[in-house]
């Protein structure tokens, strides 16, 4: 029998649900959170959900479903450590066989999209659901240019979206990420990304990759690049700094990825004549830190890149391994300012996105060149092993 | 009579021999006095401090051999105890992170510390012998003092300057401003100018003149940057903004919809 909690207004269970599912819905506006919970009633059995929010939620309108009170928060599109301490406790209060972490604009995923997340944890096949979504070609191109090609090359992971914003987690899997949570300090767990593929390979888990379909993704806080970028970009680098002895060790290359069928429409035309602008102001005033962080070889393909005409501009895949590489070796060494040097890969990751947009214009599947890319990144893997170990001899 | 008067005359003028015509001997000698007078007391007084500037270089020895101890031991113990994992993980704000790890600071300040304890006690016990060998009641304390914290200003003064014009440099390419390079030279020379004049008011040298002329040059730089910008780069600031406002826009544009048919967006993140 449900007790109300006249704090709060949520419903609360006499005898909590046990052995089911938690889904954890991150901070999100309340049009949202009436959408995602349609969604889960629909797909999921009631009885055997429980659901966590920080949002005022009218819950006499859902006398069906369980809900569990979380923190208020501000909202992300991220997951940060506090959604995996919380995720934790939960599971644990719940017992719960697996669960959910689902952040703003889940709504718009499928419910079969749901279904398959839940089921890759709740069947204990694997540890970590990671969902594949069907985004636009001209959407997620941070993750397309740096998350996945350093997260497949060293820690040898096919994962398409390393830092999703809906996970599935199983409750070894959300153990392992609230320790390392629980580590830091409660003020910096609002805002310390945490990387559960990487985490997962680390640890030996399971990662299981779910096809998600389309979704729409949420609008940063702050939608400023140059604010996500560094942010994003200095978490990973951090994060693989952290675990250098563990990607080190030489692995099997992924291989390609099957085929993603194309949803979506071809974008129009796009003019990249601004982004090749911008490099080339970049490359006539940022010289001199990039030589502090780039070979000779890497400056001299800048150089050509910097006076090619727009529609022959072509960043070689290698060529932009060897930069976010060498930009990963140059935050572990602290050879520039951390946040001068993350400021001054903007220009050069805006090199990638023209180059990106100009090659699939000429008719190459946008996947096929992210693809592409990757499998330049475990090329040149062998390059980053070498100079991370011998930083001031190997320096081509 | 006459013999008498002679021989008289004759002593007489032997005595007065020696007043009326100078005798050199003598001028030499006084001034050979004077001369040897002068090498000795300064002699003594370096032989009275020596000591002192040997206790300086002695001081100064042994405390940074100290210090270079303690900053090994420091860094071990720190190493040992993980302290760069500690404080990465205390911090979230990676635009103040220092060009070397929590532990090479740490251990580089012990050293330097020690250092300049060492240049404290021995330029106080150099001036202490110094005071005592001579009447002349001169400290040198003071005015070493003064110059070790112009020489602490100046130092602190450079790195702010090549910090804030590199930040100035790296934004201003970003906001993809054409006169970045000019904006991060001009931020560079306004703080080095600035230092400059804090660092001559700190050894109290020109007095007024250095003030003065600082308020001049500094207010001159920035009337003209103001009337630059005011008058001069009208449009071109008002293209600048409205690129960026625009490009603001594209960058934080939701995907398109159905509805909105072929518009161009890009979604980095």
């Amino acid at each position: 029998m449900a007790t109300a909690n006249s704090t709060t207004g949520m419903t609360t269970p006499a005898e909590p649900a046990t052995g089911g599912l938690l889904v954890l819905l991150t901070p999100m506006p309340s049009e949202q959170l009436e959408g995602i919970l349609e969604q889960l009633s629909g797909a999921f059995q009631p009885d055997s959900l429980v659901i966590a929010t920080g949002d005022g939620i009218a819950v006499d309108a859902w006398p069906s479903l369980t809900f569990e009170p979380l923190p208020s928060a501000e909202m992300s599109v991220t997951l940060t450590a506090a959604d995996f301490v919380n995720a934790h406790q939960l599971a644990e209060k719940h017992e719960s066989r697996g669960m959910l972490i689902l952040g703003p604009e889940s709504g718009s995923l499928a419910p079969a999209a749901l279904h398959r997340l839940a089921d890759a944890v709740l069947s204990a096949s694997a540890d970590l659901a990671v969902p594949c979504y069907d985004l636009p070609p001209r959407a997620g191109l941070v993750n397309s240019a740096i998350l996945y090609p350093v997260t497949r090359a060293l820690f040898a992971s096919p994962v398409r979206f390393p830092l999703a914003i809906d996970l599935g987690l199983s409750r070894r899997m959300a153990e392992r990420l609230a320790v390392l949570s629980q580590r830091l300090p409660a003020a910096n767990q609002r805002d310390t990304l945490f990387w559960p593929v990487n985490e997962a390979s680390v640890c030996g888990l399971s990662i299981q990759e779910c096809e998600a379909g389309s979704r729409a993704l949420p609008q940063p806080v702050d939608p400023d690049l140059n604010t996500v970028l560094a942010n994003v970009t200095g978490a990973l680098f951090a994060d693989v700094e952290a675990k250098a002895a563990y990607w080190q060790r030489a692995r099997r290359p992924v291989g390609s990825r099957p085929p993603v069928p194309q949803t979506h429409a071809a974008d129009a035309p796009m003019d990249i004549g601004p982004m090749i602008e911008s490099f080339r102001l970049a490359w006539s005033n940022l010289q001199e830190i990039w030589s502090l962080v780039l070979p000779p070889n890497s400056l001299l393909g800048l150089k050509r890149l910097s006076m090619a005409a727009p529609e022959n501009f072509r960043m070689p895949d290698n060529l932009w391994a060897r930069i976010v590489f060498d930009f990963l070796l140059a935050y572990r060494l602290r050879t520039l300012n951390r946040g001068h040097l993350l400021g001054a890969l903007i220009p050069l990751y805006l090199a990638w996105v023209a180059s990106h947009i100009g090659i699939t214009a000429s008719g190459v599947a946008p996947e096929r060149h992210v693809e592409a890319v990757a499998a330049a990144f475990e090329t040149e893997k062998a390059y980053l092993v070498s100079r991370w170990r011998w930083p001031d001899r190997f320096n081509p | 009579m006459q013999i008498i008067a002679g021989s008289i005359l004759k002593r007489v003028a032997f005595q007065a021999a020696p007043l009326a015509m100078p005798d050199n001997s003598s001028v030499w000698r006084h001034m050979s006095d004077a001369l040897h007078q002068s090498m000795y007391r300064v002699l003594s007084l370096l032989i009275a401090i020596l000591p002192g500037l040997l206790a300086f270089f002695v001081a100064l020895v042994i405390f940074a051999l100290i210090g270079m101890a303690l900053s090994a031991t420091a860094r071990r113990v720190l190493g040992w105890a993980r302290f760069d994992e500690r404080v990465a993980r205390n911090r979230t704000d990676i635009n103040w992170t220092p060009s070397s790890s929590p532990t090479e600071l740490t251990a580089r300040v012990c050293f330097w510390a020690f250092v300049l304890l060492g240049l404290i006690v021995g330029v106080s016990a150099f001036d202490t012998s110094y005071a005592t060998a001579t009447a002349l009641p001169i400290s040198l304390l003071p005015y070493l003092t003064h110059a070790v914290g112009a020489i602490f200003l100046l130092i602190a003064g450079t790195l702010i300057a090549r910090f804030l014009a590199r930040s100035v440099l790296i934004s201003a390419v970003n906001a993809q401003l054409q006169y970045a390079r000019i904006l991060s030279l001009g931020v560079k020379w306004l703080v080095l100018v600035l230092t400059a004049a804090m660092v001559l008011d700190h050894l109290e040298i020109g007095g007024n003149i250095v003030a003065l002329a600082f308020g001049i040059l500094f207010g001159g730089i920035v009337l003209t940057l103001s009337l630059a910008v005011g008058l001069g780069s009208r449009d071109l600031v008002s293209r600048s903004l409205e690129s960026h406002v625009e490009r603001t826009g594209d960058r934080g544009m939701p995907p398109p919809t159905a509805a909105q048919g072929n518009v161009e967006t890009i979604r980095h993140f």
